[in-house]
């Protein structure tokens, strides 16, 4: 009796396990992932992982990539750069993965793109913003298929022009990208209006990492009395920073308030109807931004699998795998050199719009949407209305800015 | 002025919230002589407990009397199951395994509750904000600088003039007179451990409609009151209140008038707390 139990189980288990196999002839292609899976900011890894696996099952499920099934490795760069780089050469060197995505912070990426040539791998990253990834540090290895510092910056830069505001700070967080978003953004709104005053360096504020009592601070940069300030915190910091801000009077209108990452997905649901009207927020992709076919698809599938409205990080890890695939399909095979080659002044259309891929520097130019944070019935967070759009062309810097030279 | 009462207020209710979690952190030092690595879990767990009785029973006071409870009885789960193997041990595996509870715990929240930011709302009577000067203050910030104080009175009374309080403190200066007159040490072991949990959850639970709630929101507070337990003196009750005043006030004035030296500033202090007095302000010799 238990022997037949035995053989029947046995049975059934074989069924299963051929039904869920999938019956490809083809070698998969691998694609190996690299985000921040563990610690504080593990929201982006996730978020990430999210995004990566929806796509992998449309592709796989409409046939593949070129026939080939995509498989997909995850590892943990736990946002350090040594972890990142030992993640990203055991992805390449055990597991063989056709093409490397990932990164999230700026740091990790400037410390690990110098490394990628050795290995002979495609990067596209996802994420990590620094301009210096596809400028002072560019190599022919890594892409970029998200919108970076300086562009986002550079839109930051022509709102505040806009403005009546004549003296402006800022309250960022403290480590390359909080400092680089304010160097860019004085030196884009200069250009603009070069009658602009900022305010000195030891009067702006840059909260460490691990702050999460921004009181010192939000007191700090009132007592300045700016006309406006940018504001380059994310995640965590800036959701602390804008419930005790709101508290203590920040947002109620004696000065302008610019937040370039302000229109997060992960940041606006935590709030919800705490996040104050009427501020202008920025994003590198808003779920609401584009009226494409493709994107309210995108947003209504996503939705459908996790419940959620897909974060900027979604998309990018989203947008990398269908880059990579349109790639494939123009070089007609997946041979590394090949894939690098196709990459190169790619055009593909993603739920953020059409991206191109510049040939010189490797870094996409892609739209970026602001837009004021207002209440809406019919969401439970705040949107933006109205939305400004500005076109990627008009705010990627030209290339000879960028400080790329191609090896 | 209005700045210096800003930047006083700002100082005090962060005070105050260090205040809380270090206590029980170097109360739990000064009687069971364990460096608990994972006290800033216990204060997060707290925080997400509260959090979560109040997706039940949607009060902000029944959320902080029974979450912080809850990680009280995990204390003690964890106290007879893995702590006691440990006292008396070389100090590496007490760091050891603590930080490896600390690993469970963060991994464990992030299982149950995901890796998203989480806000709690302030009960109805310390939300909004009271006039200050030109500007608003919020009120449940002097609410914190008001109930640390408080907590603070309450704890010393209790150690001093309290049968129960004598009975710990003895256990503290030499657990084998106190076994031999009689008190059962391991049982009160237990009861200082979830004691000074529930400190550090209640510390927790305090924070929740302050700052946003996420995994290892405790990584980040556990560094800090280690500086104001070693400053204040590693097992004395008056030097946790003292350091974490001190680095509170230190942490508010120096971001304003110290600029981008501030971030130094608590570890200077402790450098030179160290040099001058090794044992902390209110440390007992060794």
């Amino acid at each position: 009796m238990r022997n037949k139990l035995l053989a029947v189980i046995l049975i059934f288990s074989m069924v299963g396990f051929l039904g869920i196999s999938p019956t490809w002839a083809a070698k998969p292609v691998k694609l190996g992932f690299t985000y921040i899976m563990s610690g504080p900011f593990a929201t982006y890894g996730q978020f990430a992982k999210k995004g990566a696996l929806m796509a992998v099952d449309e592709i796989n499920k409409a046939g593949g990539i070129l026939g080939h099934p995509v498989e997909a490795y995850f590892e943990d760069s736990t946002g350090k750069p040594d972890v990142a780089l030992r993640a990203i050469r055991k992805l390449v060197y055990q597991q063989k993965v056709d093409c490397l995505i990932g990164l999230d912070s700026s740091g990790v990426a400037k410390s690990v793109v110098p490394s990628i040539p050795q290995m002979k791998t495609p990067l596209i990253i996802t994420h990590a913003a620094t301009p210096d990834v596809t400028g002072s540090v560019c190599n022919r290895y890594t892409f970029r298929v998200s919108l970076n510092l300086a562009q986002n910056v550079k839109t930051a830069a022509r709102l505040a022009a806009q403005t009546k505001a004549k003296t402006w700070t800022t309250i960022g967080p403290d480590y390359a990208f909080g400092h680089q978003s304010w160097e860019y953004f004085q030196k884009y709104l200069k250009e603009i209006k070069p009658d602009t005053a900022f305010i000195s360096k030891d009067q702006v504020a840059f909260p460490p990492f691990k702050t999460s009592d921004f009181s010192a601070y939000i007191t700090k940069v009132m007592q300045s009395k700016p006309d406006g300030v940018l504001v380059s915190l994310w995640g965590g910091n800036l959701i602390n920073f804008i419930r005790q801000g709101s508290e203590m009077g920040f947002f109620n209108g004696d000065f302008e308030v610019l937040i370039t990452l302000g229109a997060a997905t992960e940041v606006l649901s935590a709030l919800e109807d705490k996040m104050p009207e009427g501020l202008w927020v920025g994003s590198r992709y808003w779920f609401l931004a584009n009226q494409s076919a493709l994107n309210k698809t995108f947003v209504k599938n996503y939705y459908n699998r996790y419940y959620e409205y897909p974060s900027y990080n979604a998309h990018g890890s989203y947008g990398a795998i269908y880059s990579y695939k349109k790639a494939a399909e123009k070089a007609g095979k997946i041979d590394k050199e090949a894939i690098i080659k196709a990459l190169e002044g790619l055009k593909v259309d993603l739920p953020v719009g059409t991206i191109y891929i510049r040939p010189e520097d490797h870094q996409a130019v892609t739209d970026a949407c602001w837009g004021k944070t207002a209440a809406d019935p019919d969401y439970p967070i705040r949107i933006l209305k109205p939305m400004k759009i500005f076109k990627g062309v008009d705010i990627t810097p030209a290339v000879n800015q960028t400080g790329c030279t191609m090896k | 002025m209005e700045s210096l009462v800003t930047n006083l207020l700002n100082g005090l209710s962060w005070g105050m919230l260090l205040f809380l979690i270090s206590v029980g952190l170097t109360t739990i030092f000064g009687v069971l002589g364990i460096l608990n690595f994972a006290h800033g879990s216990f204060f997060m767990l707290g925080a997400y407990l509260c959090m979560q009785v109040m997706h039940v029973v949607p009060s902000f006071w029944i959320g902080i009397l029974i979450g912080p409870l809850a990680v009280a009885l995990l204390g003690i789960v964890i106290e007879k199951l893995l702590l006691r193997k440990v006292y008396g041990r070389d100090i590496t595996f007490q760091l050891l395994l603590t930080f490896a509870i600390l690993l469970v715990l963060d991994d464990a929240v992030r299982i149950i509750w995901g890796p998203g930011y989480h806000v709690v709302d302030a009960p109805k009577i310390l939300a909004g904000t009271i006039p200050l000067f030109a500007h608003s203050y919020p009120v449940y910030r002097i609410f914190l600088v008001i109930i640390g104080p408080l907590i603070g009175i309450a704890l010393w009374s209790f150690f001093h003039f309290t049968r129960w309080g004598k009975i710990i403190r003895a256990a503290a200066v030499n657990r084998e007179m106190a076994e031999g007159v009689g008190i059962r040490v391991p049982l009160l072991f237990t009861a200082v451990f979830a004691f000074g949990t529930w400190l550090a959850a209640f510390g927790g639970a305090l924070a929740a409609p302050h700052q946003s709630v996420a995994p290892s929101m405790g990584e980040s507070i556990i560094i800090e009151s280690f500086i104001v337990v070693v400053i204040g003196g590693m097992g004395s009750f008056p030097g946790a209140f003292a350091g974490a005043l001190l680095l509170g006030l230190l942490e508010s004035f120096g971001t304003v008038f110290a600029g981008r030296a501030q971030m130094a500033l608590p570890y200077i202090l402790l450098a030179l707390v160290l040099l001058i007095r090794p044992r902390g302000f209110f440390g007992r010799e060794a």
